[in-house]
């Protein structure tokens, strides 16, 4: 069996070189598929394990919980919607299911994010910048690990038009990270700077949000800015004890599902679900991605079932006198889907050597950088196996049917 | 030298093998009735297109017939699968074809060793097994070799190495010598009788009458049909002489006693 193995690989190596452009424009096919697809893998591993290792640093005790029932896409018209479509609709978690939440005997501590609508001012007018405006409780602090560089965070007792600021903003809006007391605009609503946050390199996180940039006021003030009534797009939850994240979770999800009239209209996440990409975008450049490496992928297939079959052709009187030397019709199927393979699994190595290259080169650009694990590579080059496969499976049968008889008088 | 055991290994009862549909339809093979002894060497004999190396197809399990009955080792083959079929090619029986039939593509000591392959046998072996066998048909500079680098008579002289590779118990040569001169066509022989003298059964097409002195049997076929079969005992005693005379095939078999002695 080696020997045959040997032997095969050795004639295809040497069948393909004998037909060196053919056989590269064919590779090439795969070559770009393969390349297409690590890009997507080496990218989407990076997001998420940068939002995952955030998790981890937490602990294990978070639960994330999220309006709108778990969402999936169910078809190309639910990814093609344009972005943040659903910040349109009232958000179905409510201060009262914070409160609630906070109050449970499990729950260490638990933190609501509220987005308001708005940029932010400085007091002469000059400046505007679209910030992010976060409304949260003093508990956000912990939960989310937020180091403060200057000042202090949101508390209990500071007035209400206080607020914490990004390092960026701080930059971006009074030219300097130290803007203690420095006065801005929200809607026409004056805020005293109390604290700056420290310089964070994940600008994605969790919690949705650009720290960096951010403003962090408190709830009762973004309550202000919405006639009263807190539009909750997140509760963060920490546990007592991780050990009892589970239990907890089923116990917020039955106190939910209750104060909100039987309907599941949120979702708890809890460990790895939390840093799954959110956005849509992600997702959207995700399945064009997907899109294109499968169509590389079968044109790449339908070129190798191609040449395989010229092979074949070729070498009808090669197949005639293996089968009477011994051959059976499954050693000559063997042969033949070994050449696929060499083929298609050569453009696998190399799209997926291409497609770090080019995932390295655009993590260059992106705010986080390829990640590299084991299933990248097994991923990829798999699925060049099974292209092989599938499109050279139909050459190889085509061979091991010929007739010895015929196969042998050809040429003669 | 070996008495013919009485089993057939191989018995033919009205073999047809047809060609063509309708008018065109032309029979190549009509109703042989053969029986081939185990250990027999049988040289075939015949004009051209009268069906010889059809028959030889049909023995080595890669044609079938039209009608009739082909018993190898007593069983019917009719019913034999294919992959059985193979097995059998691969570890009873070795052709050498009409025109030598090398792929083009495999070095000289790959080709020989390509039906090892289809045994299970190790690589390593295999080379070696294909090493001594071109050693045997002076063959041994010509191993990495290409097909296309070689003459008329070394390809052939390799497609028989090929055939005898992996030890089979049935030999089917189709002009083994057709295209050789005299000196190289008696080693080729000698080296099949000695296959021949281990117990071996040979059946081989020639057209040359000299080589028939080597067989113990000589068939001639006219249009299809078996014309004459004549045992030619005598011959071989004559041939026992002519052996001790060819010095070519005496030092061809000195070679490999010697190479049997290093092992
Ligand atoms: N595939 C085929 N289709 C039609 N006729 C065929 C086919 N194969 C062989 N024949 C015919 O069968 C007859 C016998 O062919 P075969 O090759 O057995 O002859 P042969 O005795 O080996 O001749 P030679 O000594 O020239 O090799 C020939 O007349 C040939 O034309
Ligand atoms: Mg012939």
């Amino acid at each position: 069996m080696r020997l045959l193995i040997v032997n095969h690989i050795s004639v295809a190596r040497e069948s393909l070189k004998r037909n060196r452009m053919r056989t590269w424009l064919t590779t090439l096919g795969i070559t770009l598929g393969v390349t297409c697809m690590t890009v997507i893998l080496a990218l989407s591993y990076g997001a998420t394990k940068l939002v995952d290792d955030q998790v981890d640093a937490l602990g294990g005790n978070i639960a994330v919980i999220r309006p709108g029932a778990d969402k999936k896409i169910h078809d190309l018209r639910d990814a093609i919607i344009p972005l943040g479509g659903d910040s349109f609709s009232v958000s179905s978690l409510t201060e009262r299911d914070f409160t609630a939440i906070s109050e449970l005997d499990g729950v260490e501590q638990a933190a609501p994010l509220m987005s308001v609508d708005g940029s932010v001012r400085s007091s002469n007018n000059k400046q505007i910048i679209d910030a992010p405006i976060v409304a949260t409780t003093p508990a956000l602090q912990t939960i989310s690990d937020l180091k403060i560089k200057d000042g202090q965070f949101i508390d209990n007792v500071t007035n209400q038009n206080t607020a914490v600021i990004g390092h960026q903003l701080s930059i971006d809006l009074f030219g300097s990270d130290q803007s203690i007391g420095q006065l801005f605009k929200v809607r026409g609503q004056q805020f005293t700077v109390i604290g700056v946050l420290g310089p964070v390199n994940d600008s994605i996180n969790y919690n949705n949000l650009n720290i960096n940039n951010a403003v962090i006021v408190s709830l009762d003030s973004g309550k202000s800015f919405n006639q009263g009534i807190a539009q909750i797009r997140q509760i963060n939850v920490k546990a007592k004890d991780a050990s009892q994240l589970p239990a907890l979770t089923k116990q917020i999800d039955q106190l939910l599902i209750d104060n909100h009239s039987g309907e599941r209209d949120f979702s708890i996440l809890t460990d790895k679900a939390i840093s799954k990409p959110t956005s849509l975008l992600f997702k959207l450049v995700g399945i064009v991605a997907v899109i294109i490496s499968s169509v590389s992928l079968l044109i790449g297939g339908i070129g190798i079932m191609n040449i395989m079959l010229a092979n074949v052709a070729e070498r009808t009187r090669e197949i005639g006198i293996r089968k009477a030397v011994g051959a059976s019709n499954y050693h000559i199927t063997f042969q033949f889907l070994i050449e696929a393979l060499v083929m298609s699994v050569s453009g696998g190595i190399f799209g997926f050597l291409l497609g770090y290259a080019v995932a390295l080169l655009l993590g260059t650009f992106l705010p986080f950088n390829p990640g590299f694990t084991w299933w990248v590579p097994l991923a990829s080059i798999g699925t060049s196996v099974f292209v092989g496969v599938l499109f050279g499976l139909y050459p190889a049968l085509r061979a091991a049917r010929k007739d010895p008889i015929e196969a042998l008088r050809q040429y003669n | 030298m070996k008495k013919a055991e009485s089993t057939s290994v191989i018995s033919l009862r009205g073999l047809t093998k047809r060609y063509g549909v309708g008018d065109a339809e032309h029979t190549v093979l009509g109703n042989i009735d053969l029986e081939i002894k185990k250990g027999e060497f049988i040289a075939v004999m015949g004009p051209s297109g009268c069906g010889k190396t059809t028959l030889l197809n049909v023995l080595g399990l890669l044609d079938k017939p039209d009608e009739g009955e082909y018993l190898l080792d007593g069983k019917p083959v009719e019913r034999i699968t294919s992959a059985k079929r193979a097995e059998i090619r691969s570890r009873r029986i070795g052709f050498v074809f009409q025109s030598f039939n090398l792929v083009p593509r495999l070095n000289v000591i790959e080709n020989v060793a390509l039906p090892l392959a289809y045994t299970g046998t190790s690589h390593l072996k295999s080379i070696k097994r294909a090493s001594a066998m071109l050693k045997q048909f002076h063959l041994n500079e010509r191993e990495y070799y290409m097909p296309w680098q070689l003459s008329g008579g070394q390809t052939q002289r390799v497609a028989i190495a090929r055939a005898l590779v992996n030890d089979p118990s049935i030999i089917l040569a189709d002009e083994p010598t057709g295209n050789l001169d005299s000196k190289s066509s008696h080693i080729i022989l000698e080296e099949l009788s000695d296959i021949h003298r281990r117990g071996n059964t040979i059946i081989m097409v020639t057209h040359n009458p000299d080589m028939t002195t080597y067989a113990d049997r000589v068939i001639t076929m006219l249009d299809g049909k078996i014309d004459t079969d004549t045992k030619t005992a005598v011959v071989k005693n004559t041939r026992s002489t002519v052996d001790k005379k060819v010095t070519l095939g005496s030092r061809s078999k000195s070679s490999k006693r010697s190479k049997k002695e290093r092992k």
